[in-house]
C-alpha cells in the first residue's frame, strides 16, 4: 500500500478523493497529496512566564481565603474572639467592601437595584439568625473527626470546582460547598451567636470577596497583584499564629503554585503536539444571535 | 358400522312393547328411553309421540319392538314382526330376552326388508349399553355449552345421548301405574328413595331441642337439693368420676343454652386496647432515647417524641370514656354474626381497623414529614449541584449564571443559593431523625395491613366457594359427569356385545375451577417494586384495592 506502489494502477484516469464513484484503484489507494491538508499546533498559545504567574495569583489567593477563614474559625472556637465584635468587623467590611464596589463601578445602570440589595441582606440576616439555634445542635451526634472531615472534603471541593476562569458570580457547586463545610465547623461552636457570625463570615469570605475582586481586576489592573499579595500573607500569618509548621506548609505550597508551576507549563509547551485536519468536527466561531431578532 | 344402542337399565325387566327413543343423527346409534307395553292403539301411540315431539324439541320415534316373553305369551313374535308395518321405519329394531339367559338377541329390518343379523365374523356389529336412565337425566356432561348457542364443533355423541335423556323430561311423566291410554316403562317405574326419615328429622329438631333445654333445668334443680351438699355425698361424688364428668358437661351445656350475656369480652377488650397503648408508649420512650446507637439529633426527636406521647394519652382517655357504651355495642355487634361468618369476618376486621386508628394517624404524619423531607432534599441536591428541573421538558437543566438581562429571572443569586444551602445541610442532618420515626409507624402500620389483607382474603375465599356444586359431588356424584366408562356385561357368541356404561365424575378441582363464583375481591394494587419505591419515598400506600372501586 503506497501513493506509488498500488498494484494495478492505470495512469490514465486519475485518482479522484470520492466515495461514490465507482474508480479502478483498490479501496485503499492513496496517492501524493496525502495528509497535505495536516496541520500541526495552530492554535497553541504561546505563554509568557510572568503573565502566568500573574493568572495563578488568583488561585493563590484563594487558598489563602480558605486559610484565614479557618483561622477565625479556630479562634473562635477556642474562645479568643468575641462574636459581636467580630459582627461588628464583618459589617463594616461588608460596607466598606460594597461603597468599594460602587466606585469601581463607577455609578452607572445597574441591574438591581439599592433597595433590592437591601432586601437581600435583611433576609439573609433573618434566616440565618432565626436558624442558628437549629444549626448550632445539627452535628451534636456526629463525632468530631466526621465532623472535620466532612468540613476538609468540602472546602477541597470548593478549591477545585471554583471557576477560576470567570469567578465574577461564583460557581453554584464551589459556593455551596464552601457554605456546606462552613455549616459543618460552625455547628461546633459552643454558642448560637458564634454559628451567626461564622456564617456571616462564610458569605462574606466566599460569595461576596470574589465579585468584589473581580471588579477590582476589571477596573484596576494594576492592583490586583497587590491584593492578591495581601491576603496570602493574612493567610500565612493567621495560620502561623496558630500553627507554625502549617504556616511554613502552606507558604510552600503558595510558592509551589505561584512560581514552579507556571515553570512547569511553559516548559511544557514546547512538546504540545496538535494535529488539525479536515476530520475536525466543524466548529462554529461568529456571533449567531443576529440571526434572533 | 357398528350400531349402538343405548338402552335403559330400568327396561331390562320391562314386558314386551314397543321401544320408543331417537336415533342420533350422524352417528349409527340409538337411544332408547322407554317402552309402551300393550295394550295399545297405534293411533293413539302417535299421537302421544308426535305431542312429545312439539313440547321436548327432541325427535321421538318408535325405534322397534321389545319382546320379553312371560308364561302364556308365546306367540308373540309374530304380531310383532308385524308392527314393522304399522310404524314404518328406515331401520326397525327387534330386541328380545329370555328368561334365564343374560344377553339379549338383536335383529334389524332395513326397510327394504333385508335382515341384519348378528354375525361374528361379518361387517356388521350391533352393541349394546346399558346406562342408569335416572343419573344420566340428572347428570351434566363438562364441559358444559350453552344450549342455544351454535358451537363450531358437532356435538359429540355422548354429549347428544346426554342431551336426549335430559330433554325427554315430560316422557317420563306417564308411568305404567297411570290410568291413562297408554302404559310405559321407564326409570320412573323403579320408585324414588324414600326421604321419609329426613323429613322426619327436619320437623322435629325445634321440639327436640326444647325438650332437652327442659330436661338440663330439670337436673339443675335436681342438683341444687341440699340434701347432695353434705359432706359425705360431696365427698363420694368427688371420687366417683362418672359423677365428676356429668357435673362437667352440665356446666358446659348451661353455658351453651344459657341466654344471659357474656362479660368476661369486654373486659378483654379493655384490656387489650390498654395493652396496646403501654406498648406504644414504651416503644416511643425507646426512640426518644438512642435507639441501636443511630445518630438522632436530640432536640427534634424529643419535639417528636413528645407529640406522638400526647396523642397516645389522648387516645387513653378517649376509650375510657367509651368504655361505658361499647358493651352494649359489642353485644349488638355480636348479634349480628349470625348474617353469617363473612360478616363476623368483616366485623372483625372492621373493629381492628377503628382500634388501630391511632397507629394509622403516627404513620399519616411520619409519612408526610418524612415525603416532605425527602421531596426537599432532592431538590436543594440538585440546587446544590447547579442544576435545575425543567417542568415543561421534565428533566434536569444545568443552570447558569447569565449576565444577559433578559434571562435574570433563570440565575441564581447568591442569597438563594445561600438559603438553599443552609437548608439542605439542615435537611440532611435530620434526615437520620425522620426516617426512623417513618420506618417504626410504617412497619406498625404495615402489620395492621397485612392483618386486615388476611381476613379479606379468608372472606373472599370463603363467599366464592362453590359449596353447593361441592356437596353435590360429595353426595351425589353423578350429578357432574366428565365423561363415560363402559364395562363388559356379557360377550357371548350369537348375541350382541353387553356393555355398562357408567359415568365418571368431575375431579374436585375441576368443579372448584368450574364453579367459582366472582366476587368483589380486593386484591394488590402495586407490584413488590412499585410498593418499595412507594415506601422508600414516603407516599402513602393504600395495598388493597376493591375491585369495584372506580378506575382513575
Amino acid at each position: 500500500m503506497g501513493a506509488d506502489s498500488g498494484p494495478g494502477a492505470p495512469a490514465a484516469v486519475p485518482w479522484r478523493k470520492v466515495l461514490y464513484e465507482r474508480q479502478p484503484f483498490p479501496d485503499n489507494y492513496v496517492d501524493r497529496r496525502f495528509l497535505e491538508e495536516l496541520r500541526r499546533n495552530i492554535r497553541v498559545r504561546q505563554y509568557r512566564y510572568w503573565a502566568v504567574v500573574r493568572e495563578t495569583g488568583l488561585i493563590a489567593q484563594q487558598v489563602s481565603c480558605v486559610a484565614v477563614f479557618f483561622t477565625l474559625w479556630s479562634y473562635m472556637e477556642q474562645g479568643e474572639l468575641v462574636p459581636s465584635a467580630v459582627l461588628w468587623v464583618c459589617l463594616g467590611c461588608a460596607l466598606l467592601g460594597y461603597g468599594l464596589y460602587e466606585i469601581l463601578g463607577g455609578f452607572c445602570v445597574r441591574e438591581r437595584t439599592r433597595l433590592a440589595d437591601l432586601q437581600s441582606a435583611t433576609i439573609f440576616l433573618a434566616f440565618t439568625f432565626g436558624f442558628s439555634p437549629v444549626l448550632k445542635t445539627l452535628t451534636e451526634s456526629v463525632s468530631t473527626d466526621t465532623v472535620h472531615a466532612m468540613s476538609a472534603v468540602m472546602l477541597l471541593a470548593h478549591l477545585v470546582s471554583f471557576p477560576y476562569a470567570q469567578p465574577s458570580p461564583p460557581g453554584s457547586l464551589s459556593l455551596n460547598a464552601a457554605l456546606f463545610g462552613s455549616v459543618c465547623l460552625a455547628s461546633r461552636l459552643p454558642g448560637a451567636l458564634h454559628t451567626f457570625t461564622m456564617l456571616s463570615c462564610a458569605l462574606l469570605v466566599f460569595a461576596l470577596w470574589p465579585c468584589l475582586l473581580h471588579r477590582v481586576r476589571e477596573r484596576a489592573e494594576w492592583s490586583f497583584p497587590w491584593a492578591a499579595v495581601l491576603v496570602c500573607l493574612a493567610g500565612v500569618g493567621g495560620l502561623g499564629s496558630l500553627w507554625p509548621e502549617g504556616a511554613l506548609l502552606l507558604s510552600l505550597a503558595l510558592l509551589t503554585l505561584t512560581l514552579v508551576c507556571p515553570l512547569l507549563l511553559v516548559h511544557l509547551q514546547r512538546h504540545k503536539d496538535n494535529i488539525h485536519g479536515p476530520w475536525d468536527e466543524a466548529e462554529i466561531r461568529e456571533d449567531l444571535s443576529r440571526f434572533l431578532n | 358400522m357398528v350400531l349402538k344402542i343405548f338402552f335403559p337399565q330400568c327396561c331390562n325387566t320391562a314386558d314386551s312393547g314397543l321401544l320408543v327413543g331417537r336415533w342420533i343423527p350422524g352417528h349409527n346409534s340409538a337411544v332408547v328411553l322407554a317402552v309402551i307395553h300393550y295394550p295399545f292403539i297405534p293411533g293413539q301411540v302417535k299421537k302421544y309421540l308426535s305431542e312429545l315431539q312439539s313440547q321436548t324439541q327432541v325427535d321421538l320415534t318408535v325405534l322397534g319392538s321389545w319382546s320379553m316373553p312371560k308364561e302364556g305369551q308365546e306367540g308373540m313374535d309374530s304380531f310383532l314382526k308385524d308392527l314393522s308395518t304399522i310404524f314404518p321405519q328406515e331401520c326397525w329394531l327387534q330386541l328380545s330376552r329370555e328368561i334365564g339367559k343374560r344377553g339379549f338377541t338383536c335383529q334389524v329390518v332395513q326397510n327394504n326388508g333385508r335382515l341384519l343379523q348378528e354375525q361374528k365374523n361379518g361387517d356388521d356389529k350391533i352393541v349394546l349399553i346399558h346406562y342408569d336412565q335416572r343419573k344420566v337425566m340428572l347428570s351434566q356432561l363438562h364441559p358444559v355449552q350453552d344450549v342455544g348457542q351454535k358451537s363450531d364443533v358437532e356435538a359429540s355423541e355422548l354429549r347428544l345421548v346426554f342431551q336426549t335423556v335430559a330433554q325427554s323430561q315430560p316422557l317420563f311423566l306417564l308411568d305404567k301405574y297411570d290410568d291413562g291410554p297408554l302404559k310405559l316403562s321407564h326409570w320412573q317405574s323403579e320408585g324414588r328413595e324414600a326421604s321419609i326419615i329426613a323429613e322426619l328429622l327436619k320437623q322435629a329438631s325445634v321440639p327436640v331441642c326444647i325438650f332437652l333445654t327442659w330436661l338440663l333445668s330439670l337436673w339443675h334443680w335436681l342438683c341444687s337439693f341440699r340434701i347432695l351438699h353434705l359432706r359425705p355425698v360431696l365427698f363420694i361424688s368427688s371420687k366417683l368420676s362418672t359423677c365428676v364428668q356429668s357435673g362437667y358437661r352440665a356446666v358446659h351445656f348451661k353455658t351453651v343454652f344459657s341466654p344471659k350475656k357474656a362479660a368476661t369480652h369486654m373486659e378483654f377488650m379493655r384490656y387489650s386496647t390498654w395493652r396496646v397503648a403501654k406498648e406504644l408508649q414504651e416503644l416511643l420512650e425507646w426512640l426518644m432515647g438512642a435507639p441501636a446507637g443511630l445518630k438522632m439529633n436530640r432536640a427534634l426527636d424529643q419535639v417528636l417524641g413528645r407529640f406522638f406521647l400526647y396523642h397516645i394519652h389522648l387516645w387513653i382517655s378517649y376509650i375510657h370514656l367509651m368504655s361505658p357504651f361499647i358493651e352494649r355495642i359489642l353485644w349488638y355487634v355480636g348479634l349480628s354474626g349470625c348474617l353469617g361468618l363473612t360478616f363476623a369476618l368483616s366485623i372483625l376486621s372492621d373493629i381492628v381497623a377503628l382500634l388501630t386508628f391511632h397507629i394509622y394517624c403516627f404513620y399519616v404524619y411520619g409519612a408526610r414529614l418524612y415525603c416532605l423531607k425527602i421531596y426537599g432534599l432532592s431538590s436543594l441536591w440538585r440546587l446544590f449541584r447547579g442544576k435545575k428541573w425543567n417542568v415543561l421538558r421534565q428533566r434536569v437543566d444545568s443552570c447558569s449564571y447569565d449576565l444577559d438581562q433578559n434571562t435574570s429571572d433563570t440565575a441564581l443569586f447568591p442569597l438563594q443559593l445561600f438559603i438553599g444551602t443552609l437548608l439542605f445541610t439542615i435537611l440532611l442532618f435530620l434526615l437520620p431523625t425522620t426516617a426512623l420515626y417513618y420506618l417504626v409507624f410504617t412497619l406498625l402500620r404495615l402489620v395492621m395491613v397485612l392483618f386486615q389483607g388476611v381476613i379479606h382474603l379468608s372472606v373472599d375465599f370463603i363467599n366464592s366457594l362453590p359449596l353447593f356444586a361441592i356437596g353435590l359431588r360429595i353426595c351425589r356424584p353423578y350429578r357432574l359427569a366428565e365423561g363415560v366408562k363402559f364395562k363388559v356385561l356379557c360377550q357371548e357368541p350369537g348375541t350382541p356385545l353387553h356393555l355398562m356404561m357408567e359415568i365418571n365424575p368431575l375431579k374436585c378441582s375441576s368443579v372448584l375451577q368450574c364453579y367459582r363464583t366472582p366476587t368483589y375481591s380486593c386484591y394488590p394494587k402495586d407490584s413488590w417494586a412499585a410498593l418499595c419505591k412507594k415506601l422508600f419515598v414516603g407516599e402513602l400506600i393504600y395495598p388493597w384495592k376493591q375491585k369495584t372501586a372506580k378506575t382513575d
